[in-house]
C-alpha cells in the first residue's frame, strides 16, 4: 500500500518561482481558528489549476486572499510579477474574479451592470460582445434577480471577464448547477485557457476537477496535502480499479490484503474499498474468498479509480459527507 | 478618469430613481401630506398676526422699534402695559406679546440687550408666525448691532410675509421630512450591499469604498435637490406659496440636512449587520422625529416634558431652518444656531462611522 507521504510526495517538488501565480506562505486565522494554514503553489500561464476539497477546506479564503479580498495574516501572493498586498490595485487590474455566490445591484440591468463593471478598469471589453459570449444576449435588459441559476453564473463570469484578466477566478463556478448548465460552462472555460488566460478553481467535485483542471491541489483542513495532475494523483494509489463492497463481520482485512493483485484495502465496519493492480485477477480471488468462507458479498461495485478515492485515501473521509 | 467618474455617478443615481420604496417615502409622502393640508385647511386664517407691544424703556430707541413694527403690513401691533398686554394674550386677544424691558437701548449699545416674548401657543399655525416674526425682528436688530452700532431698524422683508396659511407651515415641514426618509435611508442600502456581498464583489476590483460611499452621498445629495426642488415647485404652482428667503440659502440647508442624515445613516450601518434589522431601527428612528421634529406640527407648543427630545433631534433643528428661510426670509444668523447642532450631529456621526463602520 502506498503511503500518505508518497501520494502528497509532489508538493516538495513543486517549483517555487515563475510561474503566473504564487501563492507563498498563506495563512488566515480567526479566533484562534487557522482557516488557511501556509498554503504555497505555483500556476503556470494558460493553465487551469484546481483547488479540491470539502466545505470548509479553505479553499475560499485562499482565493479570496490571493485575490486581494482578504487580507493574509502571514504569506503573501505574486500575480504576473505583482504583490497582491503591496500592489494590490495593479493586481485586481489584472484578475477576474467570480465569487461563489455573486450579488449584484437588482436595480440595474445586465448590459449597465456590464457598463458599470466596465468603468472600473482603464481597458475593458465591449459589454455587449461578452454577453452574446455567455450566451445572454437576449437578455441585456434584464435585471439579475430574474435569471436562472446557470444563468447568473454566466453573467458572473461575462462579469469577470470584463478587464479581459490574465488571471481568472472560479469559486464553485458550476455548484447546484444542472448538468447541461455545467456543461456549458466547462465548453466556456476550457475555450478561455485556449485564449491563454490562466484559471484558477475550487471545486467539491471530483469529475469537475477530474475534466477541467490541468493539476490538482487537494486540500483539507486549511492545507495543501496533495497536489499533482489528476492521472497523476490516481496513477500514485497504484491501482488498476477500485473494488467497493460489503462483507459481513467474520471477513478479515489482513486476508484481504493477501488476494492477487490487491494495492492497498481500506475498512469502516463491513465496507471494503480494495485497490488493486489486476482487476480481474483480484476480482476472481475475492469472490472465491467469500464462497470458500462462507461469507455473504453484497453492494458490490467496480469502478476507474478517482480523485474520490485519493481523497478517501489520504484523509479516511469521503469528499462529499454532507 | 472623468468617464469612470460620471459612470459612478449616475448609476448610483439611476439606482437611487428606481428603488421605489425610496421614491414613495420621500417625495411620494411629502406630496400627499402637502395636497391634504393644502386643501384640506385651504382658508385658514388669513388674518395678520396681532402682535402685543409693552414699552418699559420709554427712549427714543425703543419708539423707533415700536413704529418700525407699526409699519409691517402683516402685523396689527398693540400697545399698553405688561399685565394688560398679557391678559389680552390669555384671552386670546394677541398672538404674542413683546416686552421691552427697562434699560433696553442703554443694553442695545453696550451689548446683551433681551427683548421678552410671550406666545399664544394654543394655535400651532399663529404661534409659528408670531415666532418667526419675531426672531426675525430681533435677528435684524442683531445683526444691525454686530454690524454697525446705530438705531434699531426692523428689516421688513423679513416681517413681511404675515399670512401664514396651513399650506405655507406644513411646506418647509414635508421638505424636511423627504430629506429625512431620503438619506437616512443609505444605513440600509449599505448594510443590505454588505449583506448580499456587493461589497465583497466590488472588493475584487480596483474600486475603492470610499469611491463608492462618495459617489453614494453625491448621488443622495443630488437626489435630494432634485425632489426638493419638485416638491417645493408643487407648492408653489398650487398654493401659490412663496419662498422669500434667499435661494442659494436654502440649497444650503438642504444639503447640510441632507449630509447631516446621510451621515446618521451611515452611522446606523455601522452597527447593523441585517438590512432587516437596518429597516427596523430606521422606522424606529424616523417616525418618531417625523412627528417630534415638526415636520407635521408645531412642536415648540409640545409639553415641556417632550421638549429636550424634541431639542435633540436634528429634522427639528432642519425643519427649523427650512421655516426660517422658506416662510420668514431669514438670513444666516437666524439659523446658524441650528445648522450647528445639525453639523454637531454630522460630526458625531461621522466619527462613529470612522470607528466602526466595515465595507466588507
Amino acid at each position: 500500500m502506498i503511503s500518505k507521504e508518497q501520494l502528497a510526495g509532489a508538493l516538495t517538488t513543486e517549483p517555487v518561482s515563475g510561474g503566473m501565480v504564487e501563492a507563498r506562505g498563506l495563512v488566515k486565522r480567526y479566533a484562534h481558528k487557522t482557516v488557511v494554514n501556509n498554503v504555497s503553489f505555483s500556476v503556470r500561464q494558460a493553465e487551469i489549476f484546481g483547488l479540491l476539497g470539502p466545505n470548509g477546506a479553505g479553499k475560499t479564503t485562499t482565493l479570496e486572499m490571493i485575490e486581494g479580498i482578504r487580507t493574509p495574516d502571514a504569506g503573501t501572493a505574486v500575480l504576473a510579477g505583482l504583490d497582491v498586498r503591496r500592489q494590490k490595485s495593479a493586481v485586481q487590474r489584472i484578475t477576474g474574479v467570480q465569487l461563489q455566490a455573486t450579488s449584484l445591484f437588482p436595480e440595474l440591468t445586465l448590459l449597465e451592470t456590464l457598463q458599470f463593471f466596465a468603468s472600473l478598469y482603464p481597458r475593458s471589453l465591449e459589454p455587449r460582445k461578452l454577453l452574446s459570449d455567455v450566451m445572454l444576449e437576449e437578455k441585456i435588459k434584464a435585471h439579475p434577480q430574474e435569471l436562472s441559476g446557470g444563468q447568473r453564473q454566466r453573467l458572473a463570469l461575462a462579469i469577470a471577464l470584463v478587464n479581459d484578466p490574465q488571471v481568472l477566478f472560479l469559486d464553485e463556478p458550476t455548484a447546484a448547477l444542472d448538468p447541461q448548465s455545467r456543461r456549458m460552462l466547462w465548453d466556456i472555460v476550457l475555450r478561455l485557457r485556449e485564449q491563454g488566460k490562466t484559471i484558477i478553481l475550487t471545486t467539491h467535485y471530483m469529475d469537475e476537477a477530474q475534466m477541467l483542471c490541468d493539476r490538482v491541489a487537494i486540500m483539507d483542513g486549511g492545507q495543501i496535502i496533495a497536489l499533482d495532475t489528476a492521472a497523476g494523483l490516481i496513477g500514485r494509489l497504484g491501482a488498476q480499479a477500485t473494488i467497493d463492497c460489503r462483507l459481513d463481520g467474520s471477513a478479515s482485512k489482513s486476508e484481504i490484503e493477501e488476494l492477487t493483485g490487491v494495492s492497498g484495502t481500506r475498512q469502516t465496519n463491513d465496507r471494503y474499498i480494495v485497490y488493486t493492480e489486476t482487476m480481474q485477477a483480484t476480482l476472481i480471488a475475492l469472490l472465491s474468498y467469500s464462497e470458500a468462507r462462507g461469507i455473504p458479498l453484497t453492494d458490490l461495485q467496480v469502478h476507474t479509480p478517482t480523485l474520490e478515492d485519493v481523497f478517501l485515501e489520504l484523509t479516511g473521509r469521503q469528499l462529499r459527507a454532507e | 478618469m472623468r468617464t469612470r467618474i460620471m459612470t459612478l455617478l449616475r448609476t448610483n443615481f439611476i439606482m437611487l430613481t428606481r428603488q421605489r420604496e425610496l421614491i414613495l417615502t420621500s417625495l411620494g409622502l411629502a406630496i400627499v401630506s402637502m395636497l391634504v393640508f393644502g386643501f384640506l385647511f385651504s382658508s385658514n386664517s388669513a388674518s395678520k398676526t396681532r402682535l402685543g407691544v409693552v414699552d418699559q424703556d420709554h427712549t427714543p430707541v425703543s419708539a423707533q422699534l415700536v413704529s418700525q413694527l407699526q409699519k409691517s403690513d402683516a402685523l396689527q401691533v398693540f400697545s399698553g402695559s405688561s399685565d394688560e398686554e398679557q391678559q389680552a394674550l390669555r384671552d386670546g386677544q394677541r398672538d404674542a406679546v413683546v416686552v421691552m424691558p427697562a434699560g433696553f437701548s442703554q443694553q442695545l449699545v453696550q451689548g446683551g440687550a433681551r427683548l421678552q416674548v410671550y406666545y399664544d401657543q394654543s394655535n400651532p399655525v399663529t404661534a409659528t408666525s408670531a415666532q418667526l416674526t419675531v426672531k426675525a425682528i430681533v435677528d435684524g436688530i442683531n445683526s444691525k448691532i454686530m454690524h454697525q452700532p446705530g438705531p434699531v431698524i426692523v428689516d421688513q422683508q423679513a416681517v413681511a410675509a404675515k399670512n401664514l396659511r396651513e399650506i405655507d407651515f406644513i411646506t418647509p415641514g414635508m421638505l424636511g421630512m423627504l430629506l429625512m426618509w431620503a438619506n437616512l435611508a443609505v444605513g440600509i442600502q449599505l448594510v443590505n450591499w454588505r449583506e448580499t456581498g456587493i461589497t465583497r464583489r466590488l472588493a475584487a476590483t480596483p474600486l475603492k469604498p470610499i469611491s463608492m460611499i462618495s459617489a453614494q452621498v453625491v448621488a443622495r445629495l443630488a437626489l435630494s435637490l432634485l425632489q426638493g426642488a419638485l416638491l417645493l415647485a408643487l407648492a408653489i404652482w398650487l398654493f401659490n406659496v412663496h419662498i422669500y428667503g434667499n435661494i442659494g440659502l436654502l440649497a444650503l440647508v438642504v444639503t447640510v440636512g441632507a449630509l447631516t442624515l446621510l451621515a446618521i445613516g451611515f452611522a446606523i450601518a455601522s452597527f447593523v449587520k441585517k438590512s432587516e434589522a437596518a429597516n427596523s431601527i430606521l422606522l424606529l428612528i424616523s417616525f418618531p422625529m417625523m412627528f417630534l421634529g415638526g415636520s407635521y406640527f408645531d412642536v415648540n407648543s409640545a409639553p415641556s416634558f417632550i421638549q429636550p427630545l424634541v431639542h435633540a433631534m436634528p429634522l427639528y433643528y432642519l425643519n427649523e431652518a427650512l421655516r426660517q428661510v422658506i416662510y420668514n426670509g431669514a438670513g444666516w444668523s437666524a439659523i446658524q444656531t441650528g445648522m450647528l447642532v445639525m453639523i454637531a450631529w454630522m460630526v458625531a456621526s461621522m466619527l462613529v462611522v470612522w470607528r466602526a463602520f466595515k465595507w466588507l
